[in-house]
C-alpha cells in the first residue's frame, strides 16, 4: 500500500476509540488516576529521599568527601592526606571550590579525648573544623542554642555533652587527647557555644574545635588534615561532582580518594535504593492492575467489533493492518489518558511542592538512620516521574491492546459474517 | 471460477453438518449468476468458500487459473482484494468510515493514489445515485443507499468476481430494483461477473443463470431469461 494511505489505520482507529464515549471516557479516566497516583507517589517518594539523603548529609557529612586512601573504615589520625608530611591545604581547598557544583568545601581533623569541667568528664569525639567554611556545608552553624563557633582556643559542645559535664559558654572545660607524635595533649578550651543538632551521637558527643587549635593539640602539622567535605547543589548529582573533584585534586598529593555519599553512606544509599525498588514495584503493580483493566475492557470492545474485522479480512486487510489499527486504539487511549493526567497531575504536584502535607502533629520528629527527619510529606519537581510514569501509561495502552489485537485476527472471516 | 468435488462438513454434535456435498461448478468471466435454493442448502457456504472466507474439507475452489484453498491467510487476504469483491446482505459497511471512505477501501487496500480512487468513486456514486453522499457515515444512509454503498466498494476494485449474499434481502421491492440495475449495469459495462445468493425472485428473474441448491448439492443449473 502507498506509504501516504497508512493514515487510514490511525483514522479508524482514533473514531473507533470515540464509538462508545462513556466507556472510553470511563477507561481513561482510570489510567488518568493511575498515571497521577504514579505520579504523586514518585514526587513524594523523591521528596522523601531528598529529605533523607539532605538530612543525612547536609548536617555533617556533606554529600562528597575527600580522604587519603587508607583512612576508612579505620580512621587512625595519622591516615592524614599526603601522609605525615600533609599537603597544601589551600590549594586543595581551593581546586575542590572552583569545581562545578559544588557550594563548599570544609577541611576537618579527627581525634578522640576527654572533655572535663570540674569534676564531670565525657568521652568525645573532637572535631577540628573551619569555622567559615564549615558553614557551607554542615549545620552546626545554624544550631547553636546558645553562643556561636569556636574560635582559636575555643570549644563548642552538644546540649547532651554540656548538660553532662555542666559546662556553659563563657567557661573553661579541659580537653585531652592522644597526640600524631604518641604524646598526650591536654590544653584548656573556653566554651564558646553549645549545639542542638536533635540527633542522638551528635549532641552527646562531638566536640567542635578550630582546626589550627586541634592540630596544635594533636601535634599535628597545618597541612595535616582527615577530611574535606563537600557540599552540592543537588544531592542527586553526587556522583558526577566527586568524579570532577577527583579530576581537581588528583595532582595535590599522592592516594586521594574522592566519594559521594553513596559510599560513605552505604546504609543511606542501601535505604534509599530499597525505596526506589519498592516504590518501582508499587508503579508496576498499578499500571499492571490498568494493563488487565483495559485490556478487558479493549477486549470487549474487539469482541463487539468482531464482524467489522470479519468483513475487512472478506475485502482483504491484512492481519497486520487488524493488528495496526487495534493497537492504534490502545496508543491513543494511553495518549489520551496522559493528556488527561498531565492536566490533573500538574497543579497537584504543584500544589504539594508548595505547601507540604505537615505531618508533625500525628508524629513529631524522628531521626531515621542517622537522618533528622522533618514529617513533611514534600514533593520534589522531577522530570524523571513524570517521564517514566508517562512511558509507563502509553505502554499500558499498547501492552493492553495486544492480547485482543490478536483476538480480531483470529476472528474466522465466515463465522464472524454468519453470527448475525 | 471453477469448483471440483466440493465438500464442506461441520464438525457439530450429534453428527457433521453437511453444507456443501460435492459440487462441481464452473462460472465464466461476464456471468451474471444467482443461485437460489431454501435456507440450509449450502448457497452462503459456497459464496464463503469461493471467496476464500473458510477452507474446504475436500475439493478444489480455483479463481482465474489458480487453486486457492490451500493458500496461506496472507495469500488469500491478498486475493481476494484483488480479484474478488463481496457484498452482504446485512451491507456490512464499516461504521466508522464515510460513505466515500467505505467506497475506496479496497482501492486504498490495492495501493490506488489518492486522488485516482476518489475520482473513481466519484463518478461511480454518480452513475448509481449517491452523489452528494460521499460524507455521510453508514448510520446516517438508509438501508438502500448502504447497500449501493457496498456495491460501489465491491466493484470498484476491479475485481474478476463480485460474490453478493442475499444483497437484496433486506431491501424494498424499489431499491431492490434500483440496486439490480446497478450490478446488471455493471456486469454488462464493466464485464465484471456477478454470483449472487438469493431467494429473492426479482434476482431470479434478472439473472442470466439459475443454480437451485437443494441440500448442498446443485439441483439445477440453467440459463434463465435474465
Amino acid at each position: 500500500m502507498a506509504r501516504r494511505d497508512n493514515d487510514i489505520w490511525w483514522r479508524m482507529a482514533w473514531r473507533n476509540l470515540w464509538r462508545n464515549r462513556r466507556r472510553t471516557a470511563i477507561t481513561a479516566s482510570a489510567l488518568s488516576f493511575g498515571f497521577v497516583a504514579a505520579v504523586l507517589m514518585i514526587a513524594l517518594m523523591d521528596g522523601m529521599f531528598e529529605q533523607l539523603v539532605s538530612n543525612g548529609t547536609r548536617v555533617i557529612t556533606g554529600q562528597v568527601q575527600i580522604h587519603a586512601d587508607d583512612y576508612r573504615p579505620e580512621r587512625s589520625m595519622h591516615d592524614t592526606m599526603g601522609g605525615r608530611e600533609g599537603l597544601d591545604l589551600a590549594a586543595l581547598v581551593s581546586a575542590a571550590g572552583s569545581v562545578e557544583g559544588v557550594t563548599g568545601v570544609a577541611p576537618r581533623v579527627y581525634g578522640g579525648g576527654l572533655v572535663s569541667s570540674g569534676d564531670e568528664t565525657a568521652g568525645a569525639v573532637l572535631m577540628g573544623i573551619d569555622p567559615r567554611r564549615e558553614e557551607g556545608v554542615s549545620r552546626f552553624g545554624a544550631a547553636f542554642v546558645v553562643g556561636g563557633m569556636p574560635g582559636p582556643g575555643e570549644i563548642a559542645i552538644g546540649n547532651a555533652m554540656a548538660e553532662t559535664i555542666g559546662a556553659a559558654p563563657g567557661e573553661d572545660v579541659v580537653v585531652v587527647a592522644p597526640a600524631a607524635d604518641g604524646s598526650m595533649g591536654n590544653e584548656l578550651f573556653t566554651v564558646s557555644g553549645v549545639f542542638r543538632l536533635g540527633m542522638g551521637g551528635f549532641d552527646d558527643a562531638y566536640v567542635l574545635v578550630e582546626l589550627g587549635s586541634l592540630q596544635e593539640l594533636m601535634a599535628m602539622d597545618r597541612g595535616r588534615i582527615h577530611e574535606v567535605a563537600i557540599s552540592v547543589d543537588r544531592t542527586d548529582q553526587a556522583d558526577g561532582v566527586a568524579t570532577r573533584v577527583e579530576e581537581a585534586v588528583a595532582g595535590l598529593a599522592d592516594g586521594l580518594v574522592v566519594e559521594p555519599w553513596s559510599v560513605f553512606h552505604e546504609q543511606l544509599y542501601f535505604m534509599t535504593s530499597m525505596m526506589g525498588a519498592a516504590n518501582a514495584i508499587v508503579a508496576m503493580i498499578i499500571f499492571g492492575m490498568a494493563i488487565f483493566g483495559v485490556a478487558n475492557t479493549m477486549l470487549l470492545a474487539t469482541f463487539e467489533r468482531r464482524r467489522e474485522f470479519a468483513v475487512a479480512r472478506s475485502l482483504g486487510t491484512s492481519a497486520r493492518s487488524i493488528v495496526r489499527i487495534v493497537v492504534c486504539e490502545g496508543l491513543f487511549l494511553g495518549l489520551v489518558s496522559l493528556g488527561a493526567g498531565a492536566l490533573l497531575a500538574a497543579p497537584v504536584v504543584v500544589y504539594f511542592h508548595e505547601f507540604p502535607l505537615d505531618l508533625s502533629s500525628f508524629i513529631g520528629t524522628y531521626s531515621f538512620m542517622g537522618s533528622a527527619m522533618q514529617p513533611l510529606m514534600t514533593v520534589e519537581y522531577s522530570w524523571d516521574g513524570p517521564l517514566v510514569s508517562a512511558v509507563a501509561l502509553v505502554g499500558t495502552g499498547v501492552a493492553s491492546a495486544l492480547y485482543p489485537a490478536w483476538r480480531a485476527i483470529r476472528v474466522p472471516p465466515a463465522d464472524a459474517l454468519a453470527s448475525r | 471460477m471453477r469448483t471440483e468435488r466440493l465438500w464442506k462438513i461441520y464438525p457439530q454434535d450429534p453428527r457433521p453438518v453437511e453444507a456443501v456435498r460435492g459440487i462441481d461448478l464452473t462460472v465464466l468471466r461476464g456471468e451474471f449468476v444467482a443461485m437460489a435454493g431454501p435456507s440450509g442448502s449450502g448457497k452462503t457456504t459456497m459464496l464463503n468458500l469461493v471467496g476464500g472466507l473458510t477452507r474446504p474439507t475436500r475439493g478444489e475452489v480455483w479463481i482465474e487459473g489458480e487453486e486457492i484453498s490451500a493458500l496461506s491467510d496472507r495469500r488469500l487476504a491478498d486475493l481476494r482484494m484483488q480479484r474478488i469483491g463481496f457484498v452482504f446482505q446485512s451491507y456490512n459497511l464499516l461504521p466508522v468510515l464515510s460513505a466515500l471512505e467505505n467506497a475506496e477501501f479496497t482501492l486504498l487496500l490495492q495501493g490506488v493514489p489518492a486522488g485516482e480512487r476518489r475520482e473513481r468513486v466519484r463518478e461511480l456514486f454518480r452513475e448509481i445515485g449517491l452523489e452528494g453522499l460521499e460524507n455521510r457515515r453508514p448510520p446516517k444512509l438508509s438501508g438502500g443507499q448502504q447497500q449501493r454503498v457496498a456495491v460501489a466498494r465491491a466493484v470498484l476494485g476491479e475485481p474478476a468476481l463480485v460474490l453478493a449474499d442475499e444483497p437484496t434481502a433486506n431491501l424494498d421491492s424499489h431499491t431492490a430494483e434500483a440496486l439490480l440495475d446497478v450490478m446488471e449495469r455493471l456486469n454488462r459495462t464493466k464485464g465484471t461477473t456477478f454470483v449472487f445468493s438469493t431467494h429473492d425472485p426479482r434476482v431470479m428473474e434478472r439473472a442470466r443463470r439459475l443454480i437451485r441448491l437443494v441440500d448442498g448439492r446443485i439441483e439445477s443449473d440453467q440459463a434463465a431469461s435474465g
